[in-house]
């Protein structure tokens, strides 16, 4: 057999490595800033780009995309090179997958600052970014593909079959999440409207999850956690068996972030009956992890590489039993809208993600800089303050939430709500909030430290760009399954039929899901009274999602006499079939809006209140936390899109009578004037041309339609 | 027999497990080991839960769909408070309260409900000034326990008979009528009619 000679490419792994700790810094920095806004909202400044609703977009995607996901390619650029013996592809696809990464990253957090935002969450970014990921990402599974065809060795190892699931699948959720028609460079409107973009927005957003932020990190955990303890894998049938299971049975759980919403009930139980099941499979990933270590747990006890990576891998058991716990309707009905969910993700995103992804820097960069790391003790004074960071971070707002959710569900033995005004249930926890800052500043610092260890490594260090090595060519064998070989293993040499296999297992789930709320109109009763926004209104709901209320605020409520006491008539399937995209939302720091504009409804406000509440809401309602929005103010209302969007929407098949968007302004004016003469009799002098007269008018309006029966 | 069998197959040093042969990946090998037992139970029971949840409720129907649990929810709500809500006082009946605890106790609402619109010593933002003797409704305690209980939402002031018990909406009535006359700073321009008390 001929042995040849060839290198690795370390140098892509080193940049990706880099990238991953600046933008990991960036991203928790940006996270502190939100967390510091939700104790005081003066701090954002009163400028527009550091809002909250604008900052915590930036926060998500960065952590998401930048940190975890350089942290992936650095990853995969490693091991695959390794596990394939050979170098990767092609050198140009690398630096090009590299930079164009990078570049998408600053175009996502400037166009988020300046409010750019389709207001999908981890989707936000706007159609011309998507189209670039969507190249980006092409470019990676060319390379890696291209590496896997080209390998020397016989079979492909479970890590490179996580790699494989992760490619296909992120790239089938991005595509179909995406679609999305433009008025403009930097605006559009989601194909899909009201229940249905919700479910095919967390079909994607939990799949993010999947796909994203779980199976490359399992393929990172099968690769980095046996190389640095030196221990064989527990279980090759675990393997097989948890990897089908995890990719088959993820893609069905996305409708457990939508459990009591409008979704058709039949949905619903899929959500829950497959993110149960999801518990087994998801833990095959733990226990594989954790039993490999049995025989070097005296190692792990030394080595602060092995104790990141025992701590991640046991986040990963926790949140994956947490996850499905939480997608029963009975728990979800008290945990969802509160910070029992921030908690949840931070446990995975700080423990899992976080750990994983450090454990892996310290293992990895004395290697590729041929010397020892510069300092075990400060590893290990790292690894101390990150586990007690996410103590001290996820604890208190667990507490948080619990207190928060009972006090929404109080009622007093008259049968009154025993904490009517939304706020006192807000301030009751900002205690807790204190503390999450706190265990956030600690998990920082960590990676400050983790930033200088390294910094000194690299320093006295001497890197290999190119690696030498040398392996035996590929054995040229039969296509076809040869006797004695069971099927998998033949599968695990045919890398093209095994990417096939993984996209029939993903596309199944997502087919039954969203094909038939399509195709079955009783999926979606509708409703006469519902009718298209007016063009103010319009205009309205797109400074809504410019600014990012979502971010605080629900459009959703639930069938529960608690809520219905709260907010009014529980929301229906057919009152959003012309929103397009939904706005739901997903978190309730502020209270439910989906009836604020109902009159005969508790939470009715005259235009006058919104006027002064969005200039400085302190003003009306002191200790809120509430940013202020002075700008909406100043800000003479765009209408010279008015026309555009009017049409897009009726492309999208809002029934707007035709030729509407020619007259559209007429209107827009005309609705302008009414409120800004409502204002003037409320003691408020301002013209009709200004931002906040149109948010005021989509606020007005909603909830109503069902109500003018 | 036994022992050539054994020589045939690599052992891992550490837990004597048995290796799988060829597989070897930059270094990292695979063990034999089946799935643990109990693991594979957990699974088959998530299994059996699905199955029996999606039977009972998608098939059969047996389990409350939201719609219905909420109409239960409601129902067992409104028996129970039909009792407790129905009292005899009222707009017709309803007379001020001046010792000191109630008073009290509608200043106490008052700062958590009212505040917002009609501010913290009743000189009025959104709300009236509540201080002077002129009333949009009428000043008299029915007159203001009426406001109170019923709204006037297309003006902004919603009904708060869902919020507070008749008891409260007197208390608080009572409260605001023991601000008359306070002359507080920046208090709004009046509105409505001049109310002169009869007797
Ligand atoms: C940081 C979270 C946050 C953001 C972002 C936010 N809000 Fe709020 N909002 C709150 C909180 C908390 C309250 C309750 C206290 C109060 O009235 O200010 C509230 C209250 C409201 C209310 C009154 C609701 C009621 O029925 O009492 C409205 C209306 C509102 N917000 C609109 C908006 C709009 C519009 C935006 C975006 C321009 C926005 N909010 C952004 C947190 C937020
Ligand atoms: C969202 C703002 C808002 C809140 C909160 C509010 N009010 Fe009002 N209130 C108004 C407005 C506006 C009016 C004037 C209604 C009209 O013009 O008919 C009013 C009118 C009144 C009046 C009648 C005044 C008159 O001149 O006849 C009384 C009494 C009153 N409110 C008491 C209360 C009490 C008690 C509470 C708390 C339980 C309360 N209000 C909470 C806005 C509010």
């Amino acid at each position: 057999m001929q042995i040849e000679k060839f290198y690795y490419d370390n140098k892509i792994v080193k940049y990706f490595a880099y990238a991953t700790i600046f933008w990991g810094l960036i991203g928790m920095l940006v996270g502190l800033l939100a967390a510091l806004q939700l104790v005081w909202p003066s701090l954002s400044f009163d400028f527009a780009m550091t809002t909250f609703g604008r900052i915590r977009p930036v926060h998500t995607n960065a952590v998401i995309f930048a940190f975890v996901g350089n942290g992936i390619f650095m990853g995969v650029y490693y091991s695959l090179q390794r596990l394939s013996k050979a170098r990767m592809y092609s050198d140009l696809l690398s630096y090009i997958h590299f930079w164009g990464w990078q570049f998408i990253i600053v175009l996502a957090a400037i166009t988020l600052l300046l409010g750019y935002t389709t207001s999908k969450e981890y989707a936000e970014l706007e159609w011309p970014i998507d189209i670039l990921i969507t190249i980006i990402w092409v470019v990676f599974g060319w390379n890696m593909f291209g590496t896997i065809i080209k390998r020397r060795t016989g079979h492909i190892y479970v890590a490179i079959w996580f790699y494989i699931a992760t490619f296909v699948t992120v790239a089938v959720l991005h595509i179909v999440n995406s679609f999305e028609v433009p008025v403009s460079f930097w605006k559009s409107y989601s194909l899909y409207a009201g229940v249905q973009d919700a479910l095919v927005q967390w079909w994607y957003g939990h799949n993010a999850v999947a796909f994203f932020l779980t199976t490359p990190y399992l393929g990172l955990m099968y690769y980095f956690l046996p190389k640095a303890a030196n221990r064989p894998i527990y279980s090759y049938k675990l393997s097989i068996i948890h990897f089908w299971a995890l990719i088959f049975i993820y893609i069905w759980a996305g409708p457990h972030h939508l459990l009591y919403t409008a979704l058709p009930d039949w949905i619903q139980a899929l959500g829950v009956t497959f993110s149960v099941m999801l518990i087994a499979p998801s833990w095959g990933g733990m226990l594989n992890g954790l039993l490999t270590l049995r025989g070097a747990w005296d190692k792990v006890r030394e080595e602060p590489v092995l104790k990141f990576l025992v701590v991640a891998v046991t986040a990963y058991g926790l949140s994956t039993f947490e996850g499905p716990m939480m997608s029963l309707k009975s728990v979800n009905a008290l945990t969802h809208f509160t910070d029992w969910t921030i908690a949840h993700v931070h446990i995975g995103a700080l423990g899992w993600n976080g750990f994983l992804t450090f454990g892996i820097l310290y293992w990895l960069i004395p290697k590729m800089f041929n010397i020892k790391l510069h300092s075990k003790k400060l590893a290990n004074v790292h690894f101390w303050l990150g586990t007690l960071g996410i103590l001290v971070y996820a604890i208190p707002l667990y507490w948080g939430a619990v207190t928060q959710t009972l006090m929404w569900k109080e009622f007093t033995p008259e049968g009154f709500l025993k904490y009517p005004n939304f706020l006192e249930t807000v301030t009751q926890i900002i205690p807790m909030y204190h503390a999450r800052i706190f265990g956030g500043v600690l998990y920082l610092v960590g990676v400050v430290l983790m930033i200088y260890n390294i910094a000194k490594t690299v320093k006295v260090g001497n890197f290999v760009a190119d690696e030498a090595t040398e392996a035996a060519a590929r054995e040229v064998v039969s296509p076809k399954r040869m006797k004695g070989e069971g099927w998998h293993r033949w599968l695990e040499r045919k890398p093209i039929q095994f990417m096939l296999l993984s996209m029939v297992a993903i596309l199944i789930g997502g087919i039954i899901e969203i094909v038939p709320t399509y195709l079955i109109k009783s999926n979606i009763p509708t409703i006469a009274s519902v009718k298209p926004y007016t063009p103010l209104e319009l205009q309205g709901r797109d400074i809504y999602i410019r600014e990012g209320c979502y971010t605080c605020h629900s459009q959703m409520i639930r069938p529960f006499r608690s809520e219905t006491e709260r907010y009014g008539e529980y929301s229906k399937a057919g009152e959003f079939v012309y929103d397009h995209p939904f706005l739901w939302g997903s978190k309730r720091t502020g209270p439910d809006l989906a009836r604020e504009g109902v009159q005969t409804e508790r939470n009715y406000k005259p235009d006058s209140w919104h006027y002064n509440h969005m200039l400085k809401p302190q003003s009306v309602s002191p200790n809120s936390i509430m940013p202020a929005y002075p700008w909406l103010i100043k800000n003479k209302l765009d209408i010279s899109r008015t026309k555009k969007k009017i049409e897009v929407m009726q492309y999208l098949g809002v029934p707007y009578p035709e030729g509407y968007g020619d007259i559209a302004n007429e209107d827009l004016k005309k609705q302008a004037e009414k409120i800004a003469a409502n204002l003037k009799a409320g003691g408020i002098e301002t013209t009709s041309d200004k931002e906040i007269i149109a948010l005021i008018a989509y606020l007005q309006r909603l909830g109503t339609d069902i109500y003018n029966k | 027999m036994k022992d050539e069998k054994d020589i045939n197959i690599e052992k891992d040093e550490l837990t004597g497990d048995e290796l799988i042969k060829g597989h070897d990946y930059d270094g990292i090998k695979e063990l034999n080991n089946s799935l643990p037992k109990w693991w594979l139970w957990l699974f088959y029971i998530t299994i059996i839960f699905a199955v029996v949840y999606l039977i009972r409720y998608e098939v059969m129907k047996t389990g409350d769909s939201q719609e219905e649990e909420y109409a239960k929810e409601m129902a067992i709500a409104n028996m129970k408070l039909k009792s407790k809500r129905s009292s005899s006082l009222d707009e017709t009946n309803v007379t001020r309260l001046t010792d000191k605890k109630s008073l009290e106790e509608g200043k106490k609402i008052y700062d958590k409900l009212c505040l917002v619109c009609h501010l913290s010593k009743g000189e009025g933002l959104v709300g009236p000034n509540l201080t002077d003797e002129y009333w949009i409704h009428g000043g008299s305690i029915g007159d203001i326990f009426k406001i109170i209980k019923v709204g006037n939402p297309s003006k902004g002031m919603i009904s708060w008979k869902d919020q507070l018990t008749p008891k409260k909406i007197q208390q608080v009535s009572s409260f605001i009528m023991s601000l008359q006359g306070t002359n507080p700073p920046n208090a709004k321009a009046k509105e409505g009619k001049l109310y002169k008390p009869e007797n």
